[in-house]
């Protein structure tokens, strides 16, 4: 499903020269996959996220997403893209404050253009999947932690994606609940989703099927 | 993303801060009023100008001495001796028959009298094609004929006020009443005979003006020197006493060509003849309708133009007030600008976001300002202001127009810098 050759990133800085976040990564992460990319902080973890998302483009190599080189993608066709075949999870949930969780997990359909009732009605049965049924109405600052990165999984679920990231997603959870989010994403997995979860914490790294170690800017072989 | 989502999340944003797009709203507010008076004062204008050449027909011209002239040298002035006369008007007419109108004026003010009825006013001496300046009056009786004019007849005209079908209030503090008008709407003239000057007049006719909402003369503007009461101009001349701006001749000779095309043409004929019959020693213009109109409203159209850069200037500000708001709430959203792009959104969505947002900020202080300006405008038109009384129901509409219009422009450069946000950074700001 998504193949990376060479990958290379660097940012520019004020000063001196560029940092090279990524220093040539090679990748294979097959259908229905549950990878885990572990490493330090700095190593380059994030950065492959947001490449493997879309959300950033490399400077080098070539990334093959379900066999298309979006490696030259434009911004919109990005855009597209992770609108309707990836979904993010977050480690501080961003979800929209002042939406209620049922309008943040519309709003992943409404920019598809999908009819606002048929979006509502997808919405609910997704919250109620969560386990978040009764909490419809409630805002994210209502909300317990636990409940919020449920919400932004049923947000990241919306379009029915074919590939779900996860930066960190039990990073800012209690054990308990961080496990609880832990066995939602497993039984994602366990229906067919392909997962990337980004995360330092070698415990739950267990639970993934493969895990992937990155430092500074490689993949440990 | 569908428009009645973008249109209900910038609602919720408008709203949630309250202060922010209250003084936003309050300075677009104060454009559209002064968009909506400047509006209503060019519509009235260019009513008047149009419902004038209506009346008057678009062929029409003046000719008449030229008033003042201090300009002119001595030698001029020496040299002018002459003046208009009833009978340059008979010449014009004879050389050139295809013209529509001729119609010399000479207006005295004369001394009237009618049993209890003692009064000054304004008789104006006409030939028969007076009838053809814009005839608007329902007559009882009967008008001039050729017949009063051969013969020196001592008859006379009443020109009847029209009255106002929904009186103004402005009117009933401020209207002045016309002890004559007054006289005889209460007394038929008809028949009667009346006292002008030292002589006896017969009232053959009365012409009734239509009610002044219906009267495109009102609009002309109202005028001390418009007459009450027609004589024919050969009796006039010959018998009326009365102080007039011209000892001899006539006042003026109102021309129509009966068609605008042909109106330059006539100008440079008529001209060429009178000088002739002068042998060169008069001092007279002649001007066309469209001179006259601009004339009288080159006073308005000063206003007009004072009111419009107000107005455009009050836009300005609100639109400079708008884009500040546009900018502030992006800083405001970075975060949320990331997380949309996350999701999916492209950049045309979010550019479409914050200008709708802005569009929006537009149209509820477009909608603000059109309460506060129609409040007003009712307000000027109630105390007498006749250009306020033209206010047009488009025109509110195309003021919240220019307001949308304004919140989408200052917009843009917001809404683009928003949407060159770099994702990643956008998340990750705090």
């Amino acid at each position: 499903m998504i193949k990376c050759e060479n990958l290379e990133k660097t940012y520019q800085l004020k000063r001196g020269h560029g940092f090279q976040a990524l220093k040539g990564i090679h990748l294979n992460i097959g259908h229905g996959e549950f990878a885990a990319i572990t490493g330090p902080s700095g190593c380059g973890k994030s950065t492959l996220l947001n490449i493997l998302g879309l959300l950033d483009n490399p400077d080098g190599g070539r990334y093959h997403f379900e066999e298309r080189d979006v490696s030259s993608f434009g911004d919109h066709e990005r855009s597209r893209l992770r609108l309707e075949a990836v979904g993010f999870v977050f480690q501080s949930f961003n979800l929209l404050p002042r939406f209620s969780s049922l309008d943040n997990v519309c709003l992943p359909m409404l920019y598809l253009g999908v009819d606002k009732e048929e979006a509502g009605e997808r919405a609910r049965a997704l919250l109620e999947k969560v386990g978040l049924k009764g909490k419809e109405e409630n805002t994210p600052l209502e909300l317990s932690g636990g409940e919020r990165q449920r919400v932004g999984i049923a947000r990241a679920l919306a379009n029915g994606p074919r590939l779900l990231l996860a930066d960190e997603p039990t990073g800012n959870l209690d054990s308990r609940t961080g496990l609880e989010v832990m066995d939602l994403l497993r039984g994602l997995n366990a229906a067919g989703l392909t997962i990337i979860m980004v995360t330092h914490d070698q415990s739950l790294a267990k639970a993934a099927s493969r895990v992937i170690k990155v430092r500074d800017g490689r993949i440990e072989p | 993303m569908r428009f009645s989502e973008a249109v209900r999340t910038g609602t919720m944003e408008i709203f949630s801060h309250k202060m922010r797009s209250f003084l936003t709203f309050f300075s677009i507010s104060i454009g559209v009023i002064s968009i909506m008076y400047s509006l209503t004062l060019i519509y009235a204008m260019s009513s008047r100008a149009k419902k004038a050449l209506e009346v008057a027909g678009p062929g029409r011209m003046t000719v008449a001495m030229k008033r003042g002239g201090n300009s002119e040298s001595a030698m001029d002035a020496k040299e002018a001796k002459s003046v208009i006369t009833l009978e340059d008007a008979m010449a014009v007419r004879k050389q050139f028959p295809e013209l529509f109108m001729v119609s010399p004026g000479l207006k005295k003010w004369v001394e009237i009298s009618h049993g209890a009825l003692n009064d000054e006013k304004v008789a104006e001496g006409i030939t028969t094609e007076w009838k053809r300046r814009g005839w608007v009056y329902k007559v009882k009786g009967r008008f001039l004929n050729q017949h009063d004019l051969d013969t020196y007849a001592r008859v006379c005209v009443i020109i009847e006020d029209g009255g106002w079908m929904k009186k103004p209030k402005w009117y009933k503090f401020y209207g002045w009443q016309d002890k004559f008008q007054e006289y005889i709407k209460h007394n038929d003239m008809l028949g009667q005979t009346i006292r002008l000057g030292n002589n006896l007049y017969t009232v053959v006719g009365i012409l009734r003006e239509p009610p002044a909402e219906k009267n495109p003369k009102y609009f002309m503007g109202v005028s001390n020197w418009d007459p009450s009461i027609l004589v024919p101009i050969t009796t006039s001349q010959r018998f009326l006493n009365g102080w007039a701006w011209s000892s001899g001749g006539v006042d003026d000779i109102t021309v129509d060509t009966g068609k605008e095309a042909t109106i330059n043409a006539y100008k440079t004929r008529i001209d060429k003849l009178i000088k002739a019959r002068h042998g060169g020693r008069i001092r007279f213009e002649i001007k066309d309708y469209r001179e006259i109109i601009k004339e009288r409203l080159a006073d308005k159209q000063r206003d007009m133009y004072t009111v419009l850069i107000i107005g455009a200037i009050a836009i300005l500000a609100g639109g400079i007030g708008i884009m500040n708001v546009t900018l502030a709430t992006i800083y405001s959203r970075i975060k949320e600008i990331g997380i949309r792009r996350a999701i999916g959104a492209t950049r045309g969505d979010i550019m479409g976001q914050f200008i709708i947002e802005a569009m929006l900020i537009g149209f509820f202080g477009g909608v603000a300002g059109i309460l506060l300006g129609m409040a007003g405008i009712q307000y000027l038109a109630s105390k007498g202001d006749t250009d306020m009384m033209l206010l047009q129901w488009w025109m509110p509409f195309a003021a919240i127009g220019v307001a949308v219009v304004t919140g989408f422009l200052a917009s843009l450069y917001p809404a683009y810098q928003a949407s060159k946000l770099d994702p990643v950074e956008a998340l990750r700001y705090e």
